[in-house]
């Protein structure tokens, strides 16, 4: 990493050159990835990216520079130029941008690994690839597998952020992560195919925390049976069970996103788009009592944790539905000053060269008190959706829609049969509004979060419990 | 820069070989680019970016490893050269190694480069001024939007004596216009600045917005779909990623189950990797190992001609390679669909009901190899009714299948658009496009 000296000298000239507020980060991440097909290995890749951006307000307006030519020379000259482009446009600005105030961090924090990626064997990685393949091929009976894709990939970020309000954030996160697409196909009843991330800040460790052996034998089991046995969902209203795989999306979609306040506020509408939350809509009702949403970074092992966001604020849990109101939004500094408030910490970078925006982290939706059977022997007849494949929404988080893969017909509280591709479509207020009950049990799941311009893909979970749905009319997916 | 970067990748060459590795490819590109964001009729951030990146190919023994880096000093990077010696030695070979190709003639590509665009760079403001004064000249309430502006300078170098350079210029961006419930969005990508295409952009987008007012809602149900050069941009990104043989072998595409000459799509359609056109932002002489690239069909006449490829997919699928590499997965530079006799208006004439979808946003697989898909409308939305446009529309889904909209194609618009937006990465060249019989959906509840 750089000199922070250096970085305070950066500070110190923007100011000199007319910037109000400047921040400095210099930032690494390194990656290790080995890719496989159908157990055989492809290659493997390293990447390295370090360099650092810095951001500055002048009269008003924001600018962005970010190099990877580390010497004093050119960050000297991106202070420059990010100073500039700033004041050359700050005439344009209508309302100038202001940063609230609120208590910076001075801190450094490190994730540690229970398995360290350095001290575990590089064969035994490459064994996940080959023994997933086996497992593959060990359960199925009527299909085939003709794809199955693996990549593994081991990272770590390290970040040093300070900025002229007095911030100093010095961190490390390593993380993992595994995604999968697998493949199957029958000679008379076509394909069905399933793609699946798991992640987590850590270690090696995780590998066996996500038993992935199992989950994946069960899939590959599951998806065979997809393909043989399964049914058109029922066409009449009836009561669904929303898996907590599919909750950790909804909220993540229906929730997360609306209350990111740049995007109320209009700054991503012509990338990402608005939200149907309006400026002064916080109070309003959103849901029944059952709604609640919480975006937390401080989960430890979370894949989307942190302890400052990169403009130095502390973070902390953010309940941004609370018993059906909408209850608060995600903000940097720029929207809490436009709502009068104090930032609650979430603008992130995924790399040097991006300027931090407004991200979730770590998105769920809260346990009830039912167990999944108290669920199930509500329903007399209905639908569980455990898994999915295809979803979206629209630009502003109201319309969506999302078509299960593991899906079950269920009657008298007994899972019957499983069902093809039932479509559950439906807006933001009538998911939160049909809620009859959620089960205890609180899962994650791993994503990857898109957002901002250049794209910054950023590390996320979301999670929940399993849900109840009251009389919910499903569709199906064409054929 | 040309001979400083080729100087270095000559290093990083040598420097690979004398740790052990058989082969080794190097790719530096070395540039600036300059981002404006609007939001609100207002510049939300001006970004800039001076940044070097180095790619670097390695195999030995058939086993293959590619690294990724955007180093602070080329000591990192002959560091983890060093790192990847032991790696090397502990991998298994790769199941798509071949040989890195001989070198071939390579004809460059002329007047990539528009000193216009490096002007610009230093005051980019000056374009948003002018999207801002264009934009309003319309009754809109508010403008979004990006514009971005770049050149660099690619080299590669690869041990079987491959040395080439190239330069480029581009300007992207997209303009997304508010009034009171309309919205309209347009995007365009150019190697070269035209201050003419970014006015229509601007003013298309706020036309569309001001014709988009007082929206009612759609009933979901089958309709002809005439696809705008936005949406038809956003669905041959799929496609385009699709025809990679590297999405093939991973089970990621629906040409999974086919091999060329195998009918596709509607004998209408045909669709072309373009990297030798020089308006197109993807546009290069050359691809990742050496080979020279080439226009060609992905599809023609609705037939399957060829999936892209390196040399690598080529080999593994009993195919050539296509000038399409990546060191790994193949995939398309710049994508266009051949024009056909239509205009826009004789289009929505032959429609008795349809509806006319100018942008989309969020297009998602519930099954690569099948094709059954959704995207989501977004922006100005109309039905049509008897030949005419009879009014704003709500948003709606298309919910289909890609084989079955392949092959429902029936008309193509005489005009190509240049376009590029957050939801079309490849840069393409592309017409109105009518489908026939779509599947659409919306909410149920």
């Amino acid at each position: 990493m750089f000199s922070e000296n250096l970085m305070l000298d950066a500070i110190d000239y923007a100011l000199s050159i007319g910037a109000q507020y400047v921040e400095v980060r210099s930032q690494k991440n390194s990656e290790f990835v080995t890719v496989s097909r159908n157990g055989v290995l492809i290659g493997t890749g390293e990447s390295v990216i370090e360099g650092i951006g810095v951001r500055v307000i002048v009269d008003g307006a924001l600018g962005f520079s970010a190099t990877n030519k580390i010497d004093r020379e050119n960050i000297m000259s991106a202070v420059k130029k990010a100073v500039g482009l700033a004041k050359a446009s700050s005439r344009f600005m209508k309302k100038p941008i202001e940063f609230s105030p609120c208590k910076l961090a001075r801190v450094q924090y490190s994730v540690v690994s229970k398995k360290a990626f350095e001290n575990i064997d590089l064969s035994e990685k490459l064994e996940l690839h080959s023994d997933l393949w086996k497992t593959a091929g060990q359960v199925i009976k009527e299909v085939k597998i003709p794809v199955l894709f693996v990549l593994y990939k081991e990272s770590v970020e390290e970040k040093v952020v300070v900025n002229s309000d007095g911030a100093y954030v010095r961190s490390i996160t390593p993380r993992i992560s595994i995604l999968y697409n697998v493949v199957a196909s029958h000679p008379t009843k076509g394909t069905v195919q399933r793609t699946q991330q798991y992640g987590a800040s850590g270690g090696y460790e995780w590998i066996g925390e996500w038993k992935l052996h199992e989950t994946f034998k069960d899939e590959v089991e599951k998806l065979e049976e997809i393909l043989v046995k399964a049914v058109e969902p029922p066409r009449e209203p009836v009561d669904v069970i929303v898996g907590s795989e599919l909750v950790g999306l909804i909220v993540h979609e229906s929730c997360g996103h609306p209350s990111e306040a740049d995007r109320i506020l209009g700054r991503e509408a012509a990338q990402a788009g608005k939200s149907f939350i309006k400026p002064g809509m916080i109070g309003e009702k959103i849901g029944n009592e059952y709604a609640t949403v919480i975006d937390d970074p401080t989960i430890p092992g979370s894949y989307g944790f942190y302890l400052c966001d990169d403009e130095g604020v502390p973070a902390r849990p953010r309940y941004l539905y609370l018993n059906g109101v909408i209850h608060e939004h995600l903000h940097n500094r720029w929207t809490a000053s436009l709502y009068s408030t104090e930032s609650n910490g979430s603008a992130r970078a995924t790399s040097y060269s991006s300027e931090p925006i407004i991200r979730m982290a770590n998105t769920y939706f809260k346990p009830g008190d039912y167990s999944f059977e108290e669920l199930l022997s509500e329903i007399r007849e209905g639908v569980y959706i455990k898994s999915y494949m295809e979803w979206n929404i629209d630009d502003e988080r109201w319309s969506q829609r999302y078509v299960g893969l593991e899906a079950y017909y269920v009657r008298n509280g007994e899972l019957v049969n499983l069902i093809r591709n039932p479509v559950l479509e439906i807006t933001t207020k009538s998911f939160y509004s049909r809620i009859k009950g959620a089960d205890k049990e609180l899962r994650f799941y791993a994503g990857t979060c898109g957002k901002g311009e250049p794209m910054q893909g950023i590390p996320v979970w979301f999670g929940g419990p399993n849900v109840l749905l009251s009389s919910i009319k499903l569709g199906v997916a064409p054929t | 820069m040309k001979h400083q970067i080729l100087e270095l990748s000559n290093k990083l060459v040598k420097e690979a070989l004398k740790k052990g590795f058989q082969e080794a490819a190097v790719k530096i590109y070395t540039g600036r680019s300059v981002m404006l964001k609007i939001a609100n009729s207002e510049i939300s951030i001006v970004q800039h970016w001076n940044i070097n990146s180095v790619g670097i190919y390695l195999t030995k023994n058939e086993k293959i490893i590619v690294i990724e880096s955007e180093p602070s000093r080329i000591e990192d990077v002959v560091k983890i050269l060093e790192n990847t010696t032991l790696i090397a030695d502990k991998i298994a070979k790769s199941e798509i190694y071949q040989p890195l190709p001989e070198p071939s003639k390579v004809e460059p590509l002329e007047d990539l480069v528009d000193r216009k665009i490096i002007e610009l760079m230093d005051s980019p403001e000056a374009i948003a001024e002018r999207i801002l004064e264009v934009a309003h000249r319309e009754k809109i309430d508010s403008i979004a939007g990006m514009i971005r502006l770049s050149y660099g300078g690619k080299s590669l170098v690869t041990s079987k004596d491959v040395e080439l350079f190239e330069e480029k210029t581009s300007i992207d961006g997209y303009i997304r216009c508010f009034s009171d419930s309309g919205s309209g969005q347009w995007g365009l990508g150019l190697t070269h600045y035209d201050v003419g295409k970014i006015e229509e952009t601007t003013l298309t987008a706020a036309r569309l917005a001001l014709e988009s007012k007082n929206p009612y809602p759609a009933e979901p149900g089958v309709y002809d779909v005439i696809l705008s050069p936005m949406v038809v941009g956003n669905l041959l990104d799929v496609i385009g990623y699709m025809s990679s043989g590297y999405a093939v072998l991973m089970g990621m595409s629906i040409f999974m189950k086919n091999k060329p000459g195998d009918k596709v799509a509607s004998e209408i359609l045909s669709i072309k990797d373009t990297p030798r056109e020089p308006m197109l932002p993807g546009a290069t002489a050359f691809d990742d190992e050496g080979v020279p690239t080439r226009d060609k069909n992905i599809i023609e006449g609705g037939k399957l001609v060829t999936l892209l490829h390196n040399t690598k997919t080529a080999a593994k699928m009993g195919a050539r390679t296509t000038g399409n590499a990546g060191w790994i997965s193949p995939h398309p530079w710049n994508l266009e669909i051949q024009c056909g006799d239509y205009s826009l208006e004789e289009m929505i004439s032959e429609i008795d009901r349809g509806i006319l979808v100018t942008n989309n946003w969020y297009t998602r697989m519930q099954n690569y190899v099948e094709g059954i898909f959704s995207t989501i409308t977004r922006d100005a939305l109309f039905e049509i009714e008897s030949g005419r446009i009879k009014g704003a529309l709500k948003k709606l889904r298309l919910s289909d299948k890609l084989p079955r909209m392949l092959n429902n194609v029936t008309a193509i618009g005489r005009e190509q658009y240049y376009i590029m937006w957050w939801e079309v990465e490849t840069p393409v060249k592309v017409p109105y496009i009518l489908v026939k019989s779509v599947r659409t959906s919306k909410h149920l509840i």
